[in-house]
């Protein structure tokens, strides 16, 4: 059987500026961090990044590989301090996408799991009423319509495929062939990423023996699956700061170095190091 | 939400004369004495759908329940054709029978459309075949992307589908594994759902790809041990694979057949647990 197991450095060799980069995960949950730390210490640029995002693409955003974002959202899920209902907003993603820094391509999460359900079908779109009477139609250029052929005549919106070079992902445990499963509570939408994608790639917390893969979690769990994984990399504590439920919580306290960093170039240089010491 | 009952009364309250009824299974868990029970309580002027129509279908077009199928091949499988599907086709006995002839894809995202409540699905099949000049629910529709041509498939909204699962809890709650066809999407696009199951259990246990159905998703579960034969129920039965060979001799004649459905279906009492 064969062994996938690479480093972090072997999956950033197999991609190339310019690519479209799926990141799996979800706000600042479960995200394959070690990978994109991987990508923000190489000379990789220009990047379009796909994602339910978080620190993910705030990172890449501040580290100036980004050249366009297609998000459902970009949020640290976190509360704000003087209103514990009001979200606090995505600081560094905020800053790339306000000074023109980085091509905005804002969807709703409905829209990027039909347009990469799309991709993993190999269609060119699907028909949807998600974002039916949003502003979405207007602050994003790239969505269509299409009418329904038959009688009804209805108008929906016609979401494109969402294809991905490569995608990034990371779970709980893997086995070296590619086989893996998520232990926390929501499996998000990591194996779509990876159906919608030329190539993918798992980092996971521990690599196990397939037989093992199982010990731990109910058989739906196995949500990833080989034929969809070009290489795994073993990282330990590698969805850090985001969390990675039941292995660790988000760590806070690098989370809020992150969160702070969008201020200064002092501060981004103080998370990028307490970062890469992780 | 579903009841338990008993499979007569789950026909009687579920399928009416006229509806359009989807009886699905692939080889695997098809509902025979679902399907039974609806030739014994005589409806008529069904619209039958199904993906595979087999050998149960066979027998519904022979009993006349049916004025129209929408179907993807047709078949004894393994063995070859459905005799009493071609005497309706070619002969209209015992009554004529209209075709809407479909790819299992087109099948597949019919139902996915239905279950989605969507006007309708895309897919790059039919083209290129004859299928779409002769076949209703099928238009071309230009990609507003790439201007690729596509095929749009109208979405399937079945009156009432009807399942064989292995089994149910006591609320209703359905989990069915093994070789799985298009049950699930079926049932969703459905507006009644009706499933029989080998086995109402305590606690439905997780197990590696089974599709569970939620009581809320179904109208009636119906307890009918074995009632897949001469399909068959992994775990519970195996296929009988002596008798799809001896229905093409059964078939093959009308008054056999008559007289075989009369033995094994019409003078049948139907369960009543």
């Amino acid at each position: 059987m064969a062994d996938k197991r690479m480093t972090p450095q072997e999956v950033v060799g197999r991609l190339e500026s310019g690519m479209t980069i799926g990141i799996g995960g979800w706000g600042s949950r479960r995200k394959p961090m070690a990978l994109v730390k991987a990508i923000v210490q190489s000379d990789l640029r220009d990047l379009t990044v796909v994602t339910f995002g978080g620190p993910d693409l705030g990172i890449l955003c501040t580290a100036g590989k980004v050249k366009r974002a297609v998000y459902a959202f970009v949020a640290p899920d976190v509360a704000g301090a003087t209103n514990k209902n009001s979200p606090v907003l995505e600081g560094h993603f905020r800053k790339a996408r306000q000074s023109g820094a980085i091509e905005d391509e804002p969807y709703d999460e409905g829209m990027v799991l039909l347009g990469l359900q799309a991709a993993a079908w190999r269609v060119p779109f699907l028909p949807t009423r998600v974002g039916l009477g949003s502003d979405l139609l207007r602050d994003n250029p790239r969505l269509k319509t299409v009418t329904s052929p038959f009688d009804d005549g209805e108008e929906l919106i016609a979401m494109p495929a969402l294809e991905l070079d490569a995608a990034l992902v990371h779970m709980n445990r893997a086995d070296e062939r590619g086989n893996a499963v998520y232990l926390g509570p929501d499996p998000y939408f990591d194996d779509l990423m990876l159906a919608a994608a030329k190539v993918g790639f798992v980092s996971t917390e521990r690599i196990v023996d397939t037989a093992e893969l199982l010990k731990e979690a109910p058989p739906q769990a196995l949500r990833i699956n080989r034929a969809f994984v070009t290489g795994v990399v073993e990282t330990p504590g590698g969805a850090a700061p985001t969390s990675c439920e039941p292995d660790y919580e988000r760590d806070e306290d690098l989370h809020a170095k992150y969160m702070a960093a969008a201020k200064s170039d002092e501060a981004w240089d103080e998370f990028l190091a307490a970062w890469e010491a992780k | 939400m579903a009841v338990l009952t008993s499979l007569a009364e789950a026909i009687t309250a579920n399928v009416g004369d006229g509806d359009m009824v989807a009886l699905e299974g692939f080889t695997h868990l098809i509902p025979f004495a679902a399907g039974h029970e609806i030739v014994r309580q005589g409806r008529q002027d069904l619209t039958l759908v199904r993906m595979t129509p087999d050998v149960l279908y066979d027998q519904l077009i022979g009993m006349g329940v049916a004025a129209r199928l929408v179907f993807s091949w047709g078949g004894n499988p393994g063995v070859g054709s459905l005799h009493r599907f071609r005497d309706a086709v070619e002969h209209g006995w015992p009554r004529p029978l209209q075709l809407e002839e479909h790819s299992h894809a087109g099948m597949a995202n019919r139902y996915v459309a239905g279950a989605s409540g969507l006007p309708f699905a895309v897919l790059r099949g039919y083209v290129g075949t004859d299928l779409v000049d002769h076949t209703a629910n099928v238009a071309p529709l230009a990609c507003p992307f790439t201007g690729e041509r596509l095929t749009a498939v109208a979405a399937l909204r079945p009156d009432v589908t009807v399942i064989h699962a292995q089994q149910a809890d006591r609320a209703g709650n359905v989990q069915l594994w093994g070789i799985c066809g298009v049950q699930k999407e079926a049932v969703l696009a459905a507006r009644r759902a009706v499933v029989t199951v080998e086995e109402v259990v305590e606690e439905l246990q997780p197990r590696p790809g089974a599709i569970v159905l939620p009581g809320w998703v179904l109208s009636a579960v119906a307890e009918v041990p074995g009632g897949a034969q001469p399909s068959y129920a992994q775990d519970y039965s195996t296929r009988d694979n002596a008798f799809y060979e001896a229905w093409d001799v059964i078939s093959r004649d009308r008054d056999t057949f008559l007289g075989w459905m009369r033995t094994h279906v019409l003078d049948l009492v139907p369960s009543t647990t």
